[in-house]
């Protein structure tokens, strides 16, 4: 790849690419408010400015430039940091200030706010503006952000987002000059589903996420790698959080994955995160019609009691899961019934499920299906088909084991019915459902946010999450739960960690082959062998 | 004393001229477009480069080499656009070839139509000038009547249309690519340049943006012997005749057609007759109100690209606002600052921010309140201005308000001195 | 919305373009001459499918230009021009005069929807300044006798 060079280190770029692209792809710091790398540039803002002091041809640039809109070329030297382009930003800076309210202590912004960044490292510390300043009333634009004019740079990174990304046009830039301002004609409400990545991309206070308002200092909040499991796209999310509460998801790029963004609903799930009223907090035993708290001992002792008491068939045993379950759970229930049963009534429902096409990128991250490991679940072939009918098959004899993880066919009272009166069944999940409802044992596990497992994508990528809050003192991750059930049971299963049950289950199941844990890391890994996923159904985006 | 050339206004200052298709062709008008039409486009681009002509809407940019810019064999279409958004405060030439000598202009645009290979040209015209609208209607309509607008002017097969774009009020459309952005339906907001226009210009396409007197001069350009006779007009890079706009406090105000090598003592004392009411000279805003301005000390020099840059100003759209002793300067500024405060498009931030600033510190003078402390942050917030926004607007704003607080301080201090 | 023949020059621009948004500001101007002199949110909407953009876009478009109105003029539309060459000839004084003779200020319509002033900038007349245009017709070296006998005349 040609170089550059910024402030005398070797930079790489890719032919044609802009100064400034190159320079943040490298790590280099360059001020930036309106340029974003998935939009247009407008090069308005003017705090990029650079002295090129070479060219490329042993010619300086005449004065300052904007790194954004320059392209880099071989051999040219620029410089970030001489008095020139201290001055140049200085000046920006300042005429940015003169009609920004200053209100930072009641900004959401406050604490993230490039403004406020640049405004401490390059701002002058005080002002000569002694004129009021331009006042425009808060304005209430959207079910999912609000609009605080007086704080706005008109960098229009929101105009160009619901032109170029979402093509919903709802904002736009109206009168001009001084009176410019950027945001929805009269009270028009916007209407696009991703709203939220407005406020992501403001540089400043102006566009601020609702569901946040005054709720946490941003720099109170710790934040976390995961992904979002809202739908099967699994958007790349930083978690941010602060004394065990989340507070929101924002999205992290992953060019492979969802770039910049990710849909509201998505950020929404925090909420179920924080859920605590229908958690299932300890382990708990059936005795006459109540459930009891147990003890996770005696919980895996009376489950294998009472199967070595049936001693059931193959037949007799079945597993119904769901596809928030993680690839290693899946895969561990999977072999549990396999190793102590020699079953294989591993269920799963795979109901068909409509993928999103549309000329805007964004419109793809929406899809129907609502769980994050159909794929992981196809991937490890467990059984399942869109109308339930082998489920609905197998569970016609008379079960003796039942095992629920999570809250599969939820909707299906006909096979909640049959599996009614089988003689044990046990639910391994985090919050109560219908299955608790009817087991003998619960068992508590634990919400995404709060274990490390991987997710197969719609894209049959490999993800991974993280441990981001503190779970439940009582709980357990779910296949963590697996093995020791399994332990109980009397089958030698050594797994002390998750890298371990990702190895066996790469070593066993041809889609993960030669992938191990580590390797997923921060963009997450492309399964080895994909499949075509026959439920799916591709239609146009509404307009 | 300086006279007239009559080049541009040949047909203009003839009182018996009938402006209509059949009165131009009768004083020889589209004989030279004839011609061209023989000639190969590279010849006419190479022609034009010859005669030297620089752009007349203010920039100065050689012609020839603009058109020279355009690229072959892109696969897409050329454009030529006429820039008729004549806008510059003190500025009205081009107003007068549209209303009084329409096809003239027209000639020189289907010239450079050919010259570009443009199929389609557009005259992007400023909206508030109806007349001049009409003007231009009714001789494009003349045009299509006639054949030579449509499949086959004169027989050459050079597939021609013009239209006639109308603007809605906005100086800022007169940045080349504002007007772009203005002609293909949007804000009319400067672009990020490069891309220059010759490579992505209208929809994208190669695209040459020239001024009406420009595209005037064509037809005598490539007339018989235009070169030469063109040049002959002014010094070396300063070819050619210019409309200039004179206007303020002169007996005379007018546009006039003068060579590039006529003092300006000579323009404003003999051409436009001196001071009115008796008045002595304070200033003059050589260039419209972009320009650096001029003391009465300093107007003893050629009126034309180079002279005027060597002492730090310009000649731009060759709009002389001349203002006399009693003018008070600081009100003067406000006004221009005013326009600018007012024109800025807003989207880059030391224009947006800074005309409207300073617009407010010079009128902190008016009402009394001046202070050394202002006049300095007056300049220092002109300066700032000053090549640091994405289009020419900012040094526009900027260059007045530095050159009038740095050539008339005494009248700024006059507002505070005696508090 | 368009009356036939307007609608016949909408058509006409509309084929005089590569795509149909860059006649967007030609058939705005004709969309205002049809309402009166201003738009409403209706007619921006009327045009924004015309012309196949969104109206935010139209609406963008419609608050840059000086030109286009959101309320309506009065039946006189005085555009008096101020920039700097009037400026130094009397156009303040002219626009001035105008608005104690008709009792308004710049921006405004009287109450009897006869006049509406309008502050301009520059109206490239320079050399014949002081300049206005009223509706669509230019004014020269406009003196406030002058500007008096129009009014007197136009108020008829």
């Amino acid at each position: 790849m040609p170089v550059f060079h910024i402030d005398d280190e070797p930079v790489e770029f890719h032919p044609g690419e802009k100064i400034l692209s190159a320079a943040l792809r490298n790590g280099k710091k360059i001020p930036h408010y309106c340029y974003h790398p998935g939009m247009s540039i407008v090069a308005t803002c003017r705090i990029c400015v650079v002295d090129i002091v070479d060219l490329g041809n042993g010619r300086p640039a005449p004065k300052l430039q904007t790194a954004c809109s320059v392209d880099a070329a071989e051999g040219m030297k620029i410089e970030t940091m001489n008095q020139k382009v201290e001055e140049g930003r200085k000046l920006v800076n300042e005429f940015l200030l003169i009609n920004h309210p200053l209100d930072c202590p009641i900004c959401d912004q406050s604490g993230e706010c490039t403004l406020q960044d640049y405004s401490f490292e390059y701002g002058s510390g005080k002002s000569e503006m002694d004129y009021s300043k331009r006042v425009y009333g808060w304005r209430d634009i959207g079910t999912f952000v609000s609009l605080e004019r007086n704080r706005c740079i008109q960098c229009s990174r929101c105009d160009r987002f619901t032109r170029e990304i979402t093509g919903t046009n709802e904002f736009g830039m109206f009168n001009r000059g001084h009176e410019l301002t950027v945001d929805t004609y009269t009270d028009r409400p916007m209407t696009n589903k991703f709203q939220g990545n407005m406020a992501d991309i403001c540089p400043v206070g102006a566009i601020t996420e609702k569901e946040f308002r005054f709720k946490r200092r941003v720099w109170k909040l710790k934040k976390n790698r995961s992904i979002c499991t809202g739908c099967s796209t699994g958007c790349n999310v930083t978690i941010e959080h602060d004394r065990n509460e989340v507070f929101r998801l924002k999205p992290h790029e992953n060019q492979n994955v969802n770039k910049w963004w990710m849909c509201d609903e998505g950020r929404l799930t925090y909420q179920i995160m924080n859920e605590r009223k229908t958690r299932i907090n300890r382990p708990l035993g059936r005795v006459g019609q109540n459930l009891q708290d147990i003890s996770w001992e005696e919980a895996y002792r009376a489950i294998a009691e009472r199967i070595s008491e049936m001693e059931p068939t193959g037949n007799e045993v079945i597993a119904l899961t769901d596809t928030h379950a993680s690839n290693e759970e899946l895969f561990l229930i999977k072999k549990l019934l396999k190793d102590g049963f020699l079953s294989d009534n591993v269920f799963c429902p795979l109901p068909k499920w409509e993928q999103r096409e549309s000329e805007f990128f964004i419109n793809t991250l929406i899809t129907t299906d609502k769980t994050p490991n159909r794929a992981g679940a196809l991937a490890l072939k467990i059984k399942g088909d869109p109308g339930n009918v082998e489920v609905k098959n197998t569970i016609d004899g008379e079960l003796k084991v039942v095992i629920v993880l999570g809250n599969p066919f939820e909707t299906e009272h006909e096979i909640q019915q049959k599996i009614k009166p089988a003689q044990l069944v046990v639910h391994i999940g985090a919050y109560h459902n219908c299955w608790s409802e009817i087991a003998d044992v619960v068992l508590p596990g634990q919400y995404y946010s709060e274990k490390k497992v991987t997710f197969t994508n719609k894209m049959q990528h490999v993800q991974a999450t993280d441990i981001v809050v503190q779970a439940l003192r009582r709980s357990r991750p779910e296949w963590q739960i697996i093995v020791e059930l399994a332990q109980s049971l009397g089958h030698k299963y050594s797994f002390s960690n998750i890298n371990q049950v990702f190895a066996e289950m790469a070593g066993e199941t041809k889609a993960f082959s030669g992938i191990s844990f580590d390797q997923i890391g921060d963009q997450g890994m492309k399964l080895t062998q994909t499949f075509k996923d026959t439920g799916m159904k591709l239609v146009k985006a509404p307009a | 004393m300086a006279e007239e050339t009559l080049v541009l206004f040949k047909n203009i200052r003839n009182p018996k001229y009938s402006k209509s298709l059949e009165g131009y062709k009768k004083a020889g008008g589209y004989h030279t477009l004839k011609k061209v039409f023989g000639m190969k486009p590279e010849e006419v681009v190479q022609t034009v480069k010859d005669s030297g002509v620089r752009g007349r809407g203010g920039a100065g940019f050689p012609t020839g080499l603009k058109w020279s810019f355009m690229p072959k064999g892109t696969g897409k279409p050329s454009y030529l656009i006429a820039n008729a958004d004549e806008s510059e405060p003190g500025t009205c030439k081009d107003r007068e070839l549209m209303l009084k000598d329409p096809h003239l202009f027209l000639e020189g645009m289907m010239i450079g139509c050919y010259a570009v290979g443009c199929h389609h040209g557009y005259i992007y015209i400023r909206g508030e000038f109806f007349p001049a609208i009409k003007s231009l209607n009714t001789a494009v309509e003349e045009l299509y009547a006639d054949g030579l607008l449509g499949p086959d002017p004169l027989g050459s097969g050079f597939h021609l249309d013009l239209t006639i774009h109308s603007g809605a009020g906005a100086y800022i459309c007169g940045e080349e690519s504002a007007l772009l952005d203005s002609l293909e339906g949007k804000r009319g907001q400067p672009r990020v340049k490069p891309p220059f226009p010759a490579v992505s210009g209208f929809n994208g396409c190669p695209t040459s943006v020239n001024n009406v007197e420009t595209l005037a001069c064509m037809p005598f350009i490539l007339g018989d012997d235009g070169v030469d006779a063109f040049k002959s007009f002014g010094p070396q890079n300063n070819s050619g005749t210019h409309l200039v706009s004179l206007s303020g406090h002169v007996k005379k105000p007018g546009v006039y057609e003068l060579r590039m090598d006529v003092n300006m003592k000579d323009i404003i004392y003999g051409i436009g007759g001196g001071i009115r009411n008796g008045k002595k000279l304070k200033g003059v805003i050589p260039g419209g109100s972009s320009s650096s301005v001029m003391t009465a000390d300093e107007v003893d020099v050629l009126y034309n690209f180079d002279e005027l840059a060597k002492i730090d100003t310009m000649l731009g759209s060759s709009a002389m606002m001349v203002f006399d002793e009693d003018t008070d300067v600081v009100q003067l500024l406000h006004r221009i600052t005013r326009f600018y405060a007012h024109e800025s498009c807003g989207q880059c931030t030391p224009c947006r921010e800074g005309t409207h600033w300073s617009r407010n510190i010079i009128r902190d003078f008016l009402n009394g309140n001046g202070s050394d402390e202002k006049l300095r942050r007056l300049d220092r917030v002109g300066g700032n201005m000053l090549g640091t926004t994405l289009c020419a607007l900012g040094d526009a704003a900027a260059l007045p308000i530095q050159s009038f607080v740095k050539k008339f301080p005494d009248d700024f201090r006059k507002y505070y001195a005696n508090k | 919305m368009f009356s036939k023949e307007i609608q016949n020059q909408v058509n006409n621009l509309l084929s005089r373009y590569p795509f149909k948004q860059n006649a967007l500001i030609p058939i705005l101007l004709l969309a205002q001459k049809e309402n009166n002199g201003w738009l409403t949110e209706e007619w921006m909407q009327h045009v924004a499918d015309c012309c196949e953009v969104p109206l935010t876009h139209v609406e963008g478009v419609v608050t840059f230009y000086t030109m286009f109105r959101l309320k309506p003029p009065g039946k006189y539309h005085l555009q008096v021009c101020t920039c700097v060459p009037c400026c130094l000839v009397g156009g303040t004084e002219l626009l001035e005069y105008t608005e104690k003779k008709l009792n308004t200020h710049a921006g405004y319509t009287t109450g009897d929807g006869l006049f509406s002033i309008e502050e301009m900038e520059c109206i490239g007349a320079c050399s014949y300044a002081p300049a206005m245009i009223v509706n669509e017709d230019y004014h020269e070296q406009v003196t406030i006798e002058k500007m008096g006998k129009l009014i007197d005349k136009l108020s008829k």
